[in-house]
C-alpha cells in the first residue's frame, strides 16, 4: 500500500480513523465507569463501615454512661429501691412497689441510655404495685 | 503522509491526446468540454446543495440518461453553472492513455478556466479550446485563422481556484469527501465527549477518596478490613439485639390499656415475654390479634395472653 492507494481512500481513512477515535474514547469511558463503580463500592463500604464503627462505638461504648446511670438511684424515692449494685461497667437494679407511673418512668429511662439490657423482669406485685429487677451493662 | 495533499502536476484531458507514460506521483486532471456537459442557468437559489439537488434535472433535455452522471455545481458571477460528467466513462478513457484512476487527485474543467481563456489554445491539430459567450468550447481548428501560431495548452499559466472533485467521491470513495470530513467531525467530536466524561467520572472519586483519606486518618486503627469486621462483628449483634429488645417493649406497651393489664414481662437473653390480663374476651381476642400481627407468639387461656418473641 503505498501513499496514492491512502490518498485514494483517504475519505474512507478519515472515517475509519475517526471512528476508531470515537470507539478507544468510548471503552475509555466504559473502562472508567466501571472502574469508578468498583472503586467506588469499595471505597463506599470502607466509609460506611467507619462509620458505623464510630455510631455503634458511641452508641454502645459511651463513655458518660456510668454517671448516666446514677439517675437510677433517684428516679424513685429510696425506699422502693430494694437492690443497687455496680460493678465496673454493669449494674443491677431491683425496685419494689413501683406504682405504673414510676414503672414507665424507669422503663423510658432505661429505653433511651445506651446500655445493654442483660435481663429484665417486671412482676405485678398486687394491683397497680410492680416490682422490677434488671441487669445492665455498657 | 498527507491525505491533503495536492499535486502540483494538472494535465489537460482530451480525446486526441497522447498516452501517458511513466506516470509516478499524482495528478490533476483538467477536463475538455469533450468529456462533460455545461449548463448555465439563472436560478433563485441560496446554496450549492440546493443546486446539486436539481441539477439532474436541469440535463433533462440535453442527457439521455441523469442517473449515469455526476454533477458540479458552482456559482459563476449571478448564474449557477452546472456541469454533467459520466466518471466511468472518464475512468475508461483515463485508463487507455495509460493513467491510472489512482494517480488522479482531483478533476478540474476547462469550464472553470472560462475567465481566464482570453486566446484559443493548442491542443491537438485539429482542435482549439477557446472560450465563446462565456463557454469553453472545443473549436475545428480549420473554422479558425490558419497563418496564426497557436500556443498550446499549459496548465501551469492558469491558476485554477478551489472546487473540482476528487476521483474518490466520482468513483471509488463509499462516502464523499464533505461526507467523511462532516462524519469524522461528529466521530471526533464523540469521541472528546466520552473522553472528557470518562475523566469527569473519574474525577467523582475524588470527594469519597478525600473522606475516606480522612477517615483513615482520623482512626488509623481502621485501616485494615480485617480490624473493621472485628469491631463489627462485636458491635453489630448488640446493636441488632438492643433495637430489637427495646421495639419488643415498646410494642408490648401498646397491648396495654386500661381493660388490658400487664402481669409479668421479661427479657432475657433471647426471648422477650410478657404476661397480660384482659378483662374480657373481645378484649383478650383483640390483644392476640394485635400481638400476632407485630409477630408475636401468643398462648394462654380464658383472660390470660401471653406473647413471646425470640430475639
Amino acid at each position: 500500500m503505498n501513499l496514492l492507494t491512502l490518498q485514494r481512500y483517504k475519505n474512507e481513512l478519515i472515517l475509519l480513523l475517526t471512528l476508531l477515535f470515537a470507539i478507544g474514547a468510548f471503552f475509555y469511558k466504559f473502562s472508567a465507569n466501571s472502574e469508578v463503580q468498583k472503586n467506588k463500592t469499595i471505597i463506599e463500604k470502607k466509609i460506611d463501615e467507619i462509620n458505623t464503627i464510630e455510631k455503634y462505638k458511641k452508641q454502645w461504648a459511651s463513655k458518660g454512661v456510668a454517671n448516666k446511670i446514677k439517675i437510677f438511684k433517684t428516679i424513685v424515692s429510696a425506699s422502693k429501691i430494694k437492690k443497687f449494685s455496680k460493678q465496673s461497667s454493669k449494674v443491677t437494679l431491683s425496685y419494689k412497689n413501683l406504682s405504673a407511673r414510676e414503672l414507665n418512668k424507669i422503663i423510658n429511662k432505661l429505653l433511651n441510655l445506651p446500655i445493654q439490657i442483660i435481663n429484665l423482669k417486671i412482676k405485678e406485685s398486687s394491683k397497680n404495685q410492680f416490682t422490677m429487677e434488671f441487669t445492665c451493662k455498657w | 503522509m498527507n491525505l491533503t495533499a495536492k499535486s502540483d502536476n494538472k494535465l489537460l484531458i482530451h480525446k486526441n491526446m497522447n498516452p501517458v507514460t511513466e506516470l509516478k506521483n499524482s495528478i490533476d486532471i483538467i477536463l475538455t468540454p469533450q468529456f462533460y456537459t455545461f449548463v448555465q442557468e439563472d436560478l433563485d437559489l441560496k446554496f450549492t446543495y440546493q443546486a446539486k439537488q436539481i441539477a439532474p434535472s436541469i440535463f433533462d433535455d440535453y442527457l439521455d440518461n441523469t442517473n449515469d452522471y455526476q454533477y458540479y455545481v458552482y456559482k459563476c458571477d449571478n448564474l449557477w453553472c452546472f456541469l454533467a460528467y459520466n466518471i466511468n466513462e472518464i475512468d475508461k478513457f483515463l485508463e487507455s492513455v495509460g493513467i491510472e484512476k489512482h494517480r488522479v487527485s482531483k478533476i478540474y474543467f476547462t469550464q472553470q478556466l472560462a475567465d481566464q481563456l482570453t486566446e484559443p489554445l493548442f491542443i491537438d491539430e485539429r482542435s482549439l479550446l477557446k472560450t465563446i459567450d462565456g463557454v469553453v468550447t472545443i473549436v475545428p481548428r480549420y473554422l479558425m485563422d490558419s497563418t496564426v501560431e497557436y500556443q498550446p495548452f499549459n496548465s501551469s499559466s492558469f491558476s485554477l481556484k478551489s472546487g473540482g472533485v476528487t476521483m474518490g467521491s466520482s468513483l471509488d470513495s463509499f462516502i464523499s469527501l464533505k461526507e467523511s470530513l462532516l462524519l469524522g467531525t461528529i466521530f471526533l467530536i464523540l469521541g472528546a465527549i466520552f473522553i472528557v466524561e470518562g475523566n469527569r467520572v473519574k474525577n467523582s472519586m475524588n470527594k469519597q477518596v478525600i473522606e475516606l483519606e480522612n477517615l483513615l486518618a482520623k482512626h488509623s486503627k481502621y485501616s485494615t478490613s480485617f480490624a473493621r469486621e472485628s469491631i463489627l462483628s462485636k458491635y453489630r449483634p448488640i446493636d441488632k439485639k438492643e433495637r430489637a429488645k427495646r421495639n419488643a417493649i415498646k410494642e408490648i406497651s401498646k397491648l396495654l390499656s386500661k381493660k388490658s393489664h400487664l402481669k409479668l414481662l421479661e427479657i432475657n437473653k433471647n426471648k422477650v415475654s410478657a404476661s397480660i390480663t384482659t378483662d374480657n374476651q373481645t378484649i383478650n381476642k383483640q390483644v392476640k390479634e394485635h400481638a400476632k400481627a407485630k409477630l408475636f407468639k401468643t398462648s394462654g387461656s380464658s383472660l390470660d395472653v401471653k406473647v413471646e418473641k425470640t430475639l
